[in-house]
């Protein structure tokens, strides 16, 4: 009993943490849902939603200084909320244009996208380093969302739970697009089939752009919610994007459940194995995917899909 | 950044090994491109004296070791103002070594062979100051670390060309421990940051701790880079030590002040931070928490340091960070010490200038502390005044956030163990040049 | 190529490369650069080489090279201290060692194809690269395995001292020409013939009776064993051995390195692309910390518009005449160029 109630703070922390891998992940396993294209540089995306919340909550922007001076006074609190929905907006540009390079490889081996976005991703960090510098940020937040709570006799923090709820709300509305909207129902099929959704009249060009944007929004998205967890600085964008990777192999690719039971998954091993063996937790998600894939060879939820070409 | 202008001056070099091998062959021995060993000489004259300057632009100390390069700078000014040394111009190089020992590595090499640098100086990690220290070694090139703490640098990675100029991690375990344990309990947890200077200031906290009566309860590592630090908060809190005893540096430790503070856990144990930087501190203030240690402090009451942060604040009016710390303090000192040790030897032929260095006394005035110190002749490591600070209430102004709570002797803080961990290689084994 | 046709042992343009490399020692630092740099170079290229075995060969996108690169070099230096200090003990141990992990690798990947491949070898990579990392009694954490000796070439009456940064490269380039000759021998051999028609068409191959399993087994295995003879020899250049060469951005840089040269289309593209990347990174380097911004674009146009690399755009000079078209190929082949 002593030992489960140790463990139930670590079970806790691994449940939020999987969340926010799961919202993390989620972006990915869209773009690569329909468009059967790993994308690379999401954890680029992600770091410039990171970056462009800092600019807007702590404002250093290149405006006129009255002008600046006046959304300084701006509560933090609105100018958190301002982040939230304008980084995503801001980054969504870059995706256009990646989307616009990616064309030149659809229909190819995938593994040119693979390699396409590595090279971006090689790029995005290095301008990030150019812009901002090498060193780190931390995102401020709101009084109301910072600070600690008590339970289970533990201090927690706050924002944690604001993270995780964030990530709650992400992953309905992307759930409610794909399974409730005649656009989702368009992505499904053209994830399944794209020569039918093309003699339906669909233009699948179109279709592939709003994917896209909607995945690069939803990593910058990600970005902002885990700037003030995670710390802000040029390499966070590897941090994320390879357990993305990692959870919708895990999951299954091409499968909204299995990238949200994914990223719980290994938030719970990670979270767990930290009770133990803190210092080697990061790597229990590797040793899960490796045994998971091993055993399954789709992973959990997978079906057929490009990749096994 | 300057770039090197004298690539034509390596020919020398060159020269002189086409000559050994030929000789080599010649003698008919059967070691060829031998004797590895040669003396490199260049032409005398009014030829500028050359530091490369190994500090990290990037990583985790990429902040401190940009400061760590202000402080050498304004010393290299302050000497070519007056006429350079041994009438010769100072001339330096920077590169950004990335907090990263392999690239320490490539720096260093390039340094030597490319760029014809007769000294090193700068280093915030151990493990980049180590890989610099192999090189050097390799070359007989006098390297100063000035900025890495790990009690390993001048123990069993001392090097007869090396010199250390930061106070190590058992400096400060002896300066805090006794203390701690006598006024707040027994049960120490340690968070220590996965990497040499972590482990081996931890080690020295841990027979602080054992040989005083205190108990180790346990050893949490943090890899380099965590910036998610919740598994281990929920550990601490569960665990509930007396005192928590951190080392832990760099942006590392910046993101576990905001947590811990975010949080109001520091009420909840005695936090002791081994040593903080300056430019760590700089960047998060409003988290400062705990007690820590450090060599130096821009608002000590002692003759000189009023000026010598103006002179400072002039040569860098734009700088991140408004005052000199720590870091930028050592770099200063061990440049400037490096330069009159050249004078003090009247060349740059570097077994006379170690020969100076070696057992070398700086009074307390001078290096605007409180007492005396001298260069280590057994570790090569600076024995100077140890501070215990802790989070300033009444601050006079902006930049004003350490209260002094107190400053040790060097000779009661000096760690016991080095000398006999520290192997130092006789001159005849190290390899000569001047330049 | 048709089966049967006799292949030469080595063709000009490796011949030229090896002469050219040759005399590298004489003019390098008066071009401004330094002997250590050459040094650097040449084990990357013999890494490329090996790499591209599995990449441009095999057509198995392998993301996480850099483990057995790394494998090599702690090999190297273990060996030397707890067995004996002589080189061709250090080598044989890091090739040994490499080989066995790619041995451990290709068992749980070998029946994999395509991203999922590229995957598990990444999840791979990166559990090396931890290991490397938490094993601090074996492996000196992040700081590294430091004092590595360079040793001394024992050749039983003759002995050569590799201390010096000169010395050391040309024993490096001799390891070089020795992997090129073998690696090209290889690609030529029935083996490798079998291992290009798998690439071309895993289905067809099983089909007709290949046994496809253990011939992509044994690709990554050579592949990863020759990687560690590389990383032994960094070890030494370095004197030490540091986990970040098994990190993803490494393992990544040689793919670059591999597909910027034109791996994919020709045998000696590796090595044109180790080359590049290394004069980038100092050149450009000694102008601008963002160096990788303008390889990392140049990457990207490459892939985009070249996937040949660099390579393939002086072979699609040189056949300009004939007018061959440069579309890009969907499934590329190296090519005896």
């Amino acid at each position: 009993m002593g030992t489960l109630l140790n463990l139930l703070p670590h079970l806790v922390n691994g449940i939020t943490l999987g969340l926010l891998f799961a919202l993390i992940a989620l972006g990915f396993m869209l773009i690569l849902g329909l468009m059967e294209q790993i994308n690379l540089a999401h954890g680029s995306l992600f770091a410039l939603g990171a970056y462009f919340a800092y600019a807007i909550c702590a404002p250093r922007l290149p405006l006129p200084p009255d002008v600046l001076g006046m959304w300084a006074a701006v509560p933090l609190g609105w100018r958190f909320a301002a982040a939230v929905v304008l980084a995503p907006i801001l980054v969504a540009p870059f995706g256009l244009v990646l989307e616009r390079l990616m064309r030149r490889t659809y229909g190819r081996d995938p593994l040119y996208g693979l390699l396409l976005t590595f090279g971006v991703a090689m790029v995005l960090e290095e301008l990030i380093r150019m812009v901002w510098g090498t060193r780190d940020y931390i995102l401020p937040v709101p009084r109301e969302m910072s600070g600690g709570f008590i339970m289970l006799d533990l201090i927690w923090s706050t924002y944690r739970f604001w993270a995780a709820a964030l990530a709650i709300v992400a992953m309905a509305g992307v759930w409610a697009i794909v399974e409730r909207t005649r656009f989702g129902a368009m992505v499904k099929a053209g994830a399944h089939d794209s020569e039918i959704v093309q003699a339906l009249g669909i233009d699948l060009t179109r279709l592939r752009v709003w994917v896209f944007v909607l995945g690069t929004m939803l990593a910058a998205f990600a970005g902002v919610v885990l700037a003030p967890l995670w710390g802000i600085r040029p390499h966070m964008g590897v941090d994320a994007v390879v357990p993305a990777f990692l959870i919708i192999v895990l999951g299954g690719v091409g499968s909204f459940w299995g990238a949200a039971i994914g990223g719980l998954l290994v938030g719970m091993v990670v979270g767990l194995s930290g009770a133990y063996a803190s210092e080697w937790s990061m790597l229990s998600m590797y040793l899960l995917l490796i045994a998971v894939v091993t055993l399954r060879a789709r992973g959990l939820f997978g079906k057929k899909s490009v990749l096994e070409v | 950044m300057r770039k090197s202008r004298n690539s034509a001056t390596s020919l020398s070099r060159r020269t002189i090994m086409k000559g050994s091998l030929m000789a080599a062959a010649a003698s008919g021995t059967a070691t060829f491109f031998g004797p590895w060993r040669h003396n490199r000489v260049w032409a005398q004259g009014a030829k500028p004296i050359k530091l490369g300057l190994t500090c990290d632009a990037s990583g985790q100390y990429g902040n401190s070791g940009q400061d760590d390069l202000r402080g050498m700078r304004l010393a290299i000014d302050e000497f070519n103002v007056k006429g350079g040394v041994l009438g010769r111009k100072i001339e330096w190089t920077t590169a950004d070594t990335e907090t990263n020992p392999a690239t320490g590595t490539r720096i260093a090499e390039r340094f030597i062979a490319q760029e014809q640098c007769g000294f090193l100086l700068g280093a915030v990690h151990s493990g980049v100051a180590n890989a610099i220290t192999q090189v050097a070694a390799k070359y007989g090139t006098i390297y100063f670390n000035t900025n890495s703490s790990a009690p390993s640098e001048a123990g069993e990675n001392c090097s007869r060309v090396k010199f250390v100029w930061d106070g190590n991690g058992t400096n400060f375990s002896k300066a805090a421990v006794q203390n701690a344990l006598e006024k707040i309990g027994k049960r120490w947890l340690l968070l220590t940051n996965d990497y040499v200077w972590g482990h081996t200031t931890s080690a020295a906290t841990k027979a602080q701790v054992e040989k005083a009566g205190g108990q180790i309860i346990d050893n949490l590592l943090i890899p380099q880079n965590t910036r998610d630090f919740t598994s281990y908060l929920l550990k601490v809190q569960q665990i509930k030590p007396d005192v928590i005893a951190t080392a832990v540096g760099g942006d590392d430790i910046k993101a576990l002040r905001q947590q811990v503070s975010d949080l109001r856990l520091e009420d909840k144990a005695a936090w002791i931070n081994n040593q903080q930087d300056w430019p760590d501190i700089w960047g998060a203030p409003e988290t400062l928490f705990g007690v820590f240690g450090t060599t130096w402090y821009h608002l000590l009451p002692l003759p000189g340091i009023a000026e010598f942060v103006k002179r400072w604040q002039t040569a860098y009016p734009q700088s991140p960070i408004p005052v000199p710390g720590n870091v930028s303090y050592n770099g200063y000192m061990a440049t400037r010490e490096l330069l009159r040790a050249i004078v003090r030897a009247g060349s740059t032929n570097n077994l006379k200038v170690i020969k100076a260095l070696e057992g070398h006394k700086m009074t307390a005035a001078d290096r605007m502390q409180h007492f005396d110190a001298y260069i280590d002749p057994a570790t090569h490591q600076v024995q100077q005044t140890i501070y215990l600070a802790r989070r300033n209430a009444k601050p006079v102004d902006k930049t004003d956030l350490y209260e002094i709570i107190s400053w040790t002797k060097p000779e009661s803080a000096l760690d016991d163990a080095a000398p006999g961990k520290c192997k130092l290689k006789p001159d005849a084994e190290v390899p000569s040049y001047e330049i | 190529m048709a089966p049967g046709r006799l292949v030469p042992t080595f063709t000009p343009a490796m011949l030229v490369s090896w002469l050219l490399f040759a005399t590298v020692p004489m003019w390098i630092e008066r071009v401004g650069l330094y002997q250590y740099l050459g040094v650097e170079i040449l084990i990357f290229a013999i890494y490329a080489l090996a790499y591209n075995l599995v990449l441009g060969h095999a057509g198995l996108p392998s993301f996480g090279h850099g483990a057995f690169f790394g494998i090599g070099a702690y090999a190297f230096g273990l060996a030397q201290f707890n067995l004996a200090a002589s080189l061709w003990v250090g080598l044989a141990v890091a090739v040994l060692a490499a080989g066995l992990g790619g041995t451990l690798v290709a068992l749980f990947i070998s029946h994999r194809r395509g991203i999922y491949y590229a995957l598990m070898t990444i999840a791979f990579g990166q559990v090396f690269w931890f290991i490397a990392i938490k094993a601090h009694s074996i492996t000196g954490g992040e700081d590294g395995l430091l004092k590595i000796e360079r040793l001394p070439v024992a050749l039983g009456i003759v002995t050569f001292d590799l201390r010096d940064n000169t010395a050391l490269y040309y024993f490096v380039l001799a390891v070089f020409v020795g992997v090129s000759l073998l690696l090209w021998r290889l690609v030529h051999s029935p083996f490798g013939r079998i291992v290009k028609a798998i690439k071309q068409n895993e289905t067809r191959a099983r089909f007709v009776g290949y046994d496809v399993w253990r011939y992509k087994a044994a690709v990554l295995i050579i592949s990863a064993a020759l990687s560690g003879l590389a990383g032994g020899l960094f070890s030494m250049a370095q004197t030490s051995a540091f986990p970040d060469v098994m990190s993803l951005h490494y393992s990544g840089y040689v793919v670059m390195m591999t597909l910027v040269g034109g791996g994919l289309v020709s045998f000696w593209g590796p090595v044109v692309g180790a080359v590049a990347f290394f004069l980038a990174r100092d050149m450009i380097g000694a102008l601008t910390t963002g160096w990788m911004l303008w390889f990392g674009l140049f990457f990207v146009a490459l892939v985009l518009f070249k996937p040949e690399g660099i390579a393939g755009i002086f072979a699609g000079l040189a056949t300009r005449k004939h007018k061959t078209t440069s579309a890009p190929v969907s499934n590329p082949q190296p090519q005896e160029r």
